[in-house]
């Protein structure tokens, strides 16, 4: 089954303390870093923690993540891609 | 040179869950989240200042000690312990939100220490020249976990001091004027009815 996108903005906003922030209020497009949610790079290890914590996804290489970060459909299109193949 | 206070502020743990000091506030520790709070209300005195003028000295009385807790109790997590609590597993941590949030560039120190610490150094920081003002903070963190293991009492509190050269504020600073908090306990019920 495809990973909820709000499913996962729960996730994002629960594993980053965002305050005042609802899923509803998270762009599955728009971007994660820099403009939109506005993370920096230690939000990038936390949600790599987080995919560890909740999906079983280890990222040993935050390089390996970096695509996969951009926005919250290429996180959970990179969480169901993960999940398949393992 | 006489020294005078012209701000000051409190924070507790029940100040917390209501405030809203931006996106960052939710991440960051409770020793930062209390020194930011209690920093708010002397804000107003920096806008006439020069940023790279002010500086800031903090005591924290229990060093990073509760985050240092929370960190430890994480390492057996899936993906280990959060990357966001370990930046703040410094002692110092709240003086970098602080000049943060108030784009303060000034000299800073960080004690861990009492409040007797931080206002003869503030003051020695403004007659040597190396600031024309100072933020003054004091913040004591025992969190449960912290409490059970050092057997102290629990606590959560911050207050701040905004010192500054002069005479004419809230208060004229005295040498033995040593103890933030009770400064801060005193300068209160002043400042509540002007």
């Amino acid at each position: 089954m495809a990973t909820s996108t709000t499913d996962l903005k729960s996730k994002i906003i629960e594993s980053l303390n965002l305050q005042d922030i609802t899923p509803e209020q998270i762009d599955d497009e728009a971007p994660l870093f820099g403009a939109g949610l506005g993370l920096d790079s230690i939000d990038a290890l936390e949600l790599v923690v987080m995919l560890e914590k909740n999906y079983g996804i280890v990222i040993k290489d935050i390089e390996e993540g970096r695509p996969a970060f951009r926005s919250v459909r290429t996180l959970a299109d990179f969480i169901d891609a993960r999940q398949v193949s393992s | 040179m006489k020294l005078t206070i012209t701000a000051t502020g409190t924070a507790t743990e029940a100040d917390v869950s209501s405030a809203r000091l931006g996106q960052r506030f939710g991440r960051m520790d409770l020793t930062s989240q209390l020194a930011l709070l209690a920093v708010e209300p002397l804000s107003s005195h920096f806008e006439s200042l020069a940023r790279d003028r002010i500086a800031i000295v903090l005591a924290a009385q229990s060093s990073s000690l509760p985050t240092d807790t929370e960190y430890w109790k994480g390492r057996d997590n899936p993906g280990g312990p959060s990357p966001t609590l370990f930046t703040y597993t410094l002692p110092s941590a709240a003086i970098g939100e602080i000049a943060i949030r108030h784009r303060i560039t000034g000299p800073n120190l960080c004690f861990v220490g009492s409040s007797q610490d931080v206002l003869p150094e503030a003051a020695d920081s403004i007659r040597r020249g190396e600031a024309d003002a100072c933020v003054c903070v004091y913040a004591n963190v025992i969190s449960p976990a912290l409490a059970a293991f050092i057997r102290r009492p629990l606590t959560a509190r911050a207050c701040a001091l905004f010192m500054q050269p002069g005479e004419n504020g809230l208060h004229l600073w005295q040498e033995n004027d040593r103890d933030m908090e009770a400064l801060c306990a005193t300068l209160r019920p002043i400042i509540s009815t002007k």
